[in-house]
């Protein structure tokens, strides 16, 4: 409700339309009898007016591409995505770094364990869950094609059906050595094996095909198409022993 | 989602026009835009309050470009601090007499255009405002009361610099 005579801001919610029917009769009917005040409601009216004139035209602006809905979702993901990468990058120069440190005081092993970036992906990513995946096979269906957009001619993704394991995911990550992929196979029963690929570095550093023993790991490696491999599993695992048999081949 | 989408596409050139009278400048308006719409969607579903998406939208935006602007500031106070001089004119102290109230609105400090586009131009309720800036409905009416004298005194071209500050 409004008062009479009415206030500065029953005035300006006038202008602006936010006044009951009855208040609005009542403020005209006053205005109609006060010229002065009424000069300056109209003034504010015309100001009001004028800047919507004068502003119409911004809302004719040509698109711009940059900010459409779905440009800025996909922003989105991929800034997570290359935070993810970062991360992921961080951890295994960490990790290696501690590694080769350590083996160094040692005085026995000058390089790092073959392929000990394999390993600690999987750690990483099938022990542990940290990160999630880049390309998950439910949704975006042909694994095999997508690994091919980064590793050209590498060897065809084992075919472990027979053994109940299927491809159920895949990241990128990136290695010293450059662009290290890790698809993650999966059983019914929630056991896992990773299969690993990477360039095999500056060094052109080719593996002799061995396996060895990291902690609770199992890892077999091998080199091919000029890629360096590796798959990993638990050791003592009936997985492990279906690993061994499928990378003597 | 896609319902989301098309709503947020339609309300764009809204918040590319109030991107522009903020900060005058139609490419750095595009930078904000977009920022807005990265914090709009990446926060939507959980902070998302009820109620009208553009006010939520403006609010977005509003914020942000407050937020730069005072991150802006304190690095110009930095470099005048090392540098002895001032390379950032607030807006405020130009001399220039409005001639029309497009350039008499561009001369308002910031609060004060955000007020006038929201309730005189997009047409959004006292209510939705005082959301926006977090104060009462009271508040909000007392504010625009004195942005639209301000625009009413510069668009006579009443006023010239050193009444400017005192309105600030």
């Amino acid at each position: 409700m409004i008062t009479i005579p009415p206030s500065e801001r029953d005035l300006h919610a006038y202008v602006d339309h936010q006044l009951s029917d009855a208040d609005r009769q009542l403020l005209e009917t006053y205005l109609a009898s006060n010229p002065e005040l009424a000069e300056q409601v109209r003034d504010w009216q015309r100001d009001a007016q004028h800047l919507r004139a004068a502003l119409g035209g911004a809302l004719q602006m040509p698109a711009n591409p940059a900010l459409d809905p779905t440009v800025i979702r996909r922003h989105l993901r991929g800034q997570s995505r290359r935070h993810f990468a970062s991360a992921a990058v961080l951890l295994i120069a960490v990790s290696i770094g501690g590694i080769s440190g350590w083996q160094a005081r040692q005085m026995t092993f000058p390089m790092p364990a073959p392929m000990a970036d394999a390993v600690q992906a999987y750690r990483m990513f099938a022990t542990q869950d940290i990160l999630p995946a880049d390309f998950k096979v439910e949704q975006s269906g042909d694994l095999q094609g997508w690994l091919d957009r980064y590793f050209t001619q590498a060897n065809r993704l084992p075919n472990l059906q027979n053994a109940g394991f299927k491809p159920v995911s895949a990241r990128l990550l990136s290695t010293e050595q450059g662009a290290a992929a890790m698809v993650l196979y999966e059983n019914p029963q929630g056991q896992r094996i990773s299969y690993y690929v990477r360039p095999p570095g500056p060094q052109n550093h080719l593996l002799e095909r061995g396996g060895r023993r990291d902690g609770e790991l199992q890892a077999e490696y091998w080199s091919g198409s000029g890629y360096n491999y590796a798959m990993v599993t638990q050791a003592n695992s009936p997985a492990a022993q279906l690993l061994q048999q499928t990378t003597r081949f | 989602m896609n319902d989301l989408d098309e709503q947020l596409r339609e309300l764009i050139p809204r918040m590319r026009r109030f991107a522009v009278s903020l900060t005058r400048n139609p490419s750095s308006a595009d930078d904000l835009v977009q920022a807005s719409l990265e914090r709009a969607l990446s926060s939507w579903g959980d902070k998302r309050a009820e109620g009208d998406l553009r006010a939520w939208l403006f609010s977005i935006l509003y914020r942000q470009f407050i937020d730069s602007h005072r991150r802006g500031k304190r690095y110009a106070r930095m470099l005048e601090f090392f540098t002895g001089r001032d390379d950032a004119q607030p807006s405020v102290e130009r001399t220039v007499m409005a001639q029309s109230t497009l350039e008499a609105f561009e001369l308002l400090p910031t609060e004060q255009r955000a007020l006038l586009l929201w309730v005189s131009v997009e047409g959004l309720s006292y209510k939705e405002v005082a959301e926006i800036l977090d104060v009462p409905t009271g508040t909000v009416m007392s504010r625009l009361s004195r942005a639209r004298q301000a625009l009413r005194q510069l668009s006579e071209g009443e006023i010239t610099s050193p009444s400017l500050r005192i309105l600030k």
